[in-house]
């Protein structure tokens, strides 16, 4: 563990050296200039604020003195609400958000500033807004996890249709957020993987095995799972159990024939009051010392020449396949997805 | 102020003796009620209006966005599972209120009018499980009652089966904690009643021959009666439209409660606000109601004041052998209420990730979570913020509602709707409220979003009806005999206010404030939906954790939390007790 964490640090260092010359020429002068007359920028996130969101303010206010970094924190749905009030009293304070299930209503409801960042040109394609609304700053995937002690390796379910048996009938709990991490995703993910009328098939089986519908998000049905509540969670983060598991929790992810991947895009708002300042953050944030605090507050960074943490976490260094959810198909079919939800799992 | 002691001539002349009312009469006497309403009316209205006008409003993506409509109410009175919904609801809110009530209505009368020992550890266990984070608290019940904890794990070692001993998921789990978790109100409240209780009547009826239990049930209690039955109101409206406690456990066990459904709307992205709107407007309704029929007790209230001019000073019953029954009734409550719920908060705090006890988790206790919390001066800062809103919030709160209390049990012309108004607060679910106030700061001229001030405002509004209970049956209590006799003495209002009703008022303002105080400290969700980035309080922090799977870390800080709202608070209450206690004072 150690030695591999060596080596990947040693990577990581070679990797900042060679893209801190791309970074600063990438970044036009006249924008650090205009951001720096606006002198700060109201950034709403869900971060974790210890490990992710403090440390990412502290260093763009390092590079790039005179401009504060004005922190907003709280859960997805109550910046979208605050975000959604904001743009319904023509008085946006927000500057720069992100989350893909934000991403959606507020695109629909036209919150969302349309910018290209210089920096996204490195991103794939499945991980941007193909209109240049938004880019994703980290990605994560959603799999089941077991508890080890639990569930004996010869028990373990090796493939989506594992889960049918009856066995698991009961057992098995998901978030009861109603988000693209939560069972829509899910949801989603089934019916764009296996198709509308298989995956549908899939999905009605699925909900005859009683599924708890737990009323906290991922990270805490995980913690769940890890305490011997449940013996096994359906749609949790890859990256919470490997955190987990380096404290020594009895936890697994399971990768079965298809992983789902869910990109999390940072966006400018329409009518921010401190739109330069917005456009130079969000191009902190995807340039590759961006990238590295995310990394090294454990999300799965976006940027493909940046590794996870944990490089198995990664599809290319991780040996799985992933699907992902586009934006603009969560955005669309989010509302479908709640209904099923509602209609078999409820 | 006044005047002196003696009746001056001026006094006995003045018009209101005449008409046989000390009070002013005339358009003055409409004034102070009238003000009152109308700055009641500004804090309260707002949300009310955009409350109702949400709920007429269709949901974001359905085929009626944005238009007048009724499809809210209808999707409420038409749910398919309403009966059982209600049902459950009904037995849930009720059984809940029985269960608070009972405990802390014995464990009141056993520490204020008996002589049992170990009173001043029955005071601790409320200020400290107020002080103690809802999500912690509920959390710890869970882990404790639940599949892998303790006692399921014990049983399961015992019997050699895969059972379980108790099934925490379950309704009568849920009413378990739901009635621990209100407790602490109810011992508050009718310990600050029963302190004033009339010794001249129970005395009476002792000699007269009847036993201890006789005297309080026929005494005691009839007399504490508007207070219980006020509380009782309270209690039930509050667990009717809990949320917490039913969708932590209803939900995984798929019992359905009114607010259920509410819940998972709110859980939308983005959360569909009309559905809990209607609901709330319905509970307005529910409260309305309610409050109408308890405010005829008020015109009786003579009948139950136990502080009158004759002097009070209450002696503690005798229980004799009984004395040790009582102390263990007071431990008993510690144990449950306090000290089995933080011990698993604790153990959480200690060890690396979420585990169940065990000997093999010992081994693994680290002060880890501790050293992080201590690390981040940051923390500071916000307990800073979370003190100033919540201080603020209880000032005002029981400014307000001493000053409406009294009013209105007085029957002050103009009073009669300050107890709705005051009141009124307690059908909103924090996030209506909190999208409402963040509504009415964006178009307010005063830059008012994102500030402390919109933090203290909100906490103002929720707290409110509290702070309502605690003053209302305050003043229930002090006959007007005494305000009559100031009052013929020649003392002027403020001064009769100052002198005679906040002194004989202050075990209800303390206990309310404190109360109010501990609440707002640990409020969740409008303190994260309203807070901006100069405002961030306590409770954005431990919820960052908590959902971040820094459980561990989000229990530690709760813990310290913990110990800092309980040195506050009876640092507090000493200070408070020690120079407001017109018995301890003469």
């Amino acid at each position: 563990m150690d030695g591999r964490r060596r080596i990947l640090r040693s990577a990581m260092a070679m990797l900042s050296l060679t893209c801190l010359a791309d970074y600063s020429l990438a970044i036009d002068q006249a924008l650090v200039e205009a951001a720096k007359k606006e002198g700060e920028v109201n950034w709403y996130t869900s971060l974790v604020v210890n490990q992710a969101s403090r440390p990412i303010a502290a260093a763009f206010e390092k590079e790039y003195p005179g401009i504060k970094v004005r922190v907003t924190s709280g859960t997805a749905n109550d910046l979208l609400l605050k975000l959604m009030a904001e743009g319904q009293a023509n008085s946006m304070r927000g500057d720069v958000s992100h989350g893909g299930s934000a991403f959606g209503s507020l695109l629909k409801s036209g919150q969302v500033a349309q910018y290209v960042p210089v920096e996204s040109k490195r991103y794939p394609e499945q991980y941007k807004d193909p209109s240049g609304f938004g880019t994703g700053h980290y990605i994560s995937f959603l799999v089941p996890a077991i508890n080890t002690d639990l569930v004996k390796e010869k028990d373990e379910p090796r493939s989506w249709n594992d889960l049918l048996d009856p066995k698991w009938a009961g057992k098995m709990a998901w978030t009861q957020q109603m988000t693209q991490g939560g069972p829509p995703g899910f949801i989603g993910a089934t019916l764009s993987a296996q198709g509308p009328d298989q995956g549908m098939a899939y999905l009605k089986k699925l909900s005859q095995q009683k599924i708890v519908n737990v009323p906290a998000n991922q990270r805490v049905v995980l913690d769940q799972v890890i305490a011997g509540q449940y013996p096994l969670a359906l749609s949790t983060f890859s990256h919470h159990s490997e955190l987990s598991l380096k404290k020594g929790a009895p936890v697994k992810w399971l990768k079965f024939e298809y992983v789902t991947g869910t990109v999390d895009p940072i966006f400018m708002m329409k009518g921010a009051p401190h739109p330069n300042a917005a456009k130079l953050f969000i191009e902190y944030v995807l340039s590759k010392k961006g990238q590295e605090i995310i990394q090294a507050a454990d999300y799965i960074p976006a940027d493909p020449q940046v590794p996870a943490s944990i490089p198995r976490l990664k599809p290319e260094t991780g040996g799985f396949k992933a699907v992902f959810l586009p934006l603009q198909q969560v955005e669309a079919e989010m509302p479908k997805w709640v209904k099923i939800y509602g209609e078999l799992f409820k | 102020m006044t005047q002196g002691p003696v009746s001056s001539p001026q006094a006995a002349l003045a018009p209101r003796r005449v008409s046989g009312n000390w009070r002013a009469s005339g358009w003055s006497s409409w004034l102070p009620s009238s003000l009152l309403s109308l700055i009641l009316a500004c804090l309260v209205l707002p949300p009310i209006g955009i409350l109702i006008f949400r709920s007429l409003k269709g949901e974001r993506g359905s085929p009626t966005e944005g238009l007048q409509t009724l499809e809210n109410y209808v999707r409420l009175f038409g749910n398919p599972k309403l009966y059982e919904s209600a049902a459950n609801s009904l037995v849930f809110a009720a059984c809940a209120t029985v269960i608070s009530l009972l405990i802390g209505g014995v464990l009141a009368w056993v520490v204020e009018r008996s002589d049992a020992p170990l009173k001043k550890l029955a005071f601790f266990t409320a200020i400290v499980s107020l002080g103690t984070p809802y999500i912690l608290y509920v959390g710890a019940w869970l882990f404790l009652l639940g599949r892998a904890g303790p006692i399921n794990d014990i049983y399961r070692a015992l019997s050699g089966t895969n059972d379980l001993l108790i099934n925490v998921y379950s309704l009568g789990g849920m009413i378990l904690v739901e009635g621990f978790l209100w407790t602490p109100l109810v011992f508050l409240l009718l310990s600050t009643t029963f302190r004033r209780a009339n010794a001249e009547m129970e005395e009476a009826a002792r000699m007269a021959g009847a036993s201890v239990a006789q005297t309080v049930w026929h005494i005691s209690m009839r007399l504490a009666w508007p207070a219980i039955l006020g509380l009782g109101m309270f209690v039930f409206i509050r667990n009717v439209e809990a949320f917490d406690v039913p969708v932590l456990i209803g939900t995984p066990s798929r019992i359905s409660l009114l607010t259920t459904d509410v819940y998972v709307s709110l859980t939308h992205n983005p959360p569909q606000l009309g559905y809990a709107s209607a609901f709330s407007a319905v509970m307005l309704l529910l409260v309305a109601v309610l409050l109408y029929f308890y405010g005829r007790l008020s015109r009786h209230a003579d009948r139950y004041a136990s502080v009158t001019g004759k002097g009070f000073r209450p002696r503690p019953f005798r229980l004799g052998k009984g004395r040790w029954v009582g102390g263990a009734i007071i431990v008993l409550n510690f144990a449950l209420v306090l000290v089995i719920p933080l011990s698993a908060i604790l153990w959480n705090s200690l060890t690396p990730y979420v585990r169940s006890f065990s000997l093999a988790g010992l081994g693994a206790l680290s002060l880890e979570h501790y050293r992080a919390v201590f690390q981040e001066d940051h923390y500071l800062w916000l307990a800073f913020n979370t003190m100033i809103a919540s201080a603020g919030a209880a000032t005002a709160a029981l400014l307000l509602t001493v000053a409406a209390g009294w009013l209105s049990v007085r029957r002050w012309p103009g009073s009669q709707l300050l107890d709705q108004l005051t009141s009124v607060p307690l059908v909103f679910p924090g996030i209506v409220l909190g999208t409402a106030l963040i509504q009415v700061a964006l178009n307010a001229p005063v830059p008012l979003y994102g500030s402390l001030w919109l933090i203290t405002i909100a906490f103002l509004i929720r707290y409110m009806p509290y702070g309502m209970r605690y003053s209302y049956a305050g003043v229930m209590q002090i006959h007007r005999e005494l305000e009559e006799a100031a009052g013929v003495a020649g003392a002027t209002q403020p001064g009769l206010i100052r002198r005679i009703v906040i002194p004989l008022l202050s075990p209800a303002i303390i206990s309310g404030w404190l109360f109010i105080f501990l609440l707002g400290a640990k409020e969740l969700s409008l303190a994260i939906l309203l807070s901006g980035p100069d405002s961030q309080t306590m409770a954005v922090a431990m919820f960052d954790q908590w959902s971040n799977g820094q459980s561990g870390e989000a229990s530690a800080l709760g813990m310290v939390w913990t110990c800092v709202m309980t040195l506050f608070a009876s640092l507090f209450y000493y200070v408070s007790e020690h120079q407001s206690n017109p018995e301890k004072s003469t």
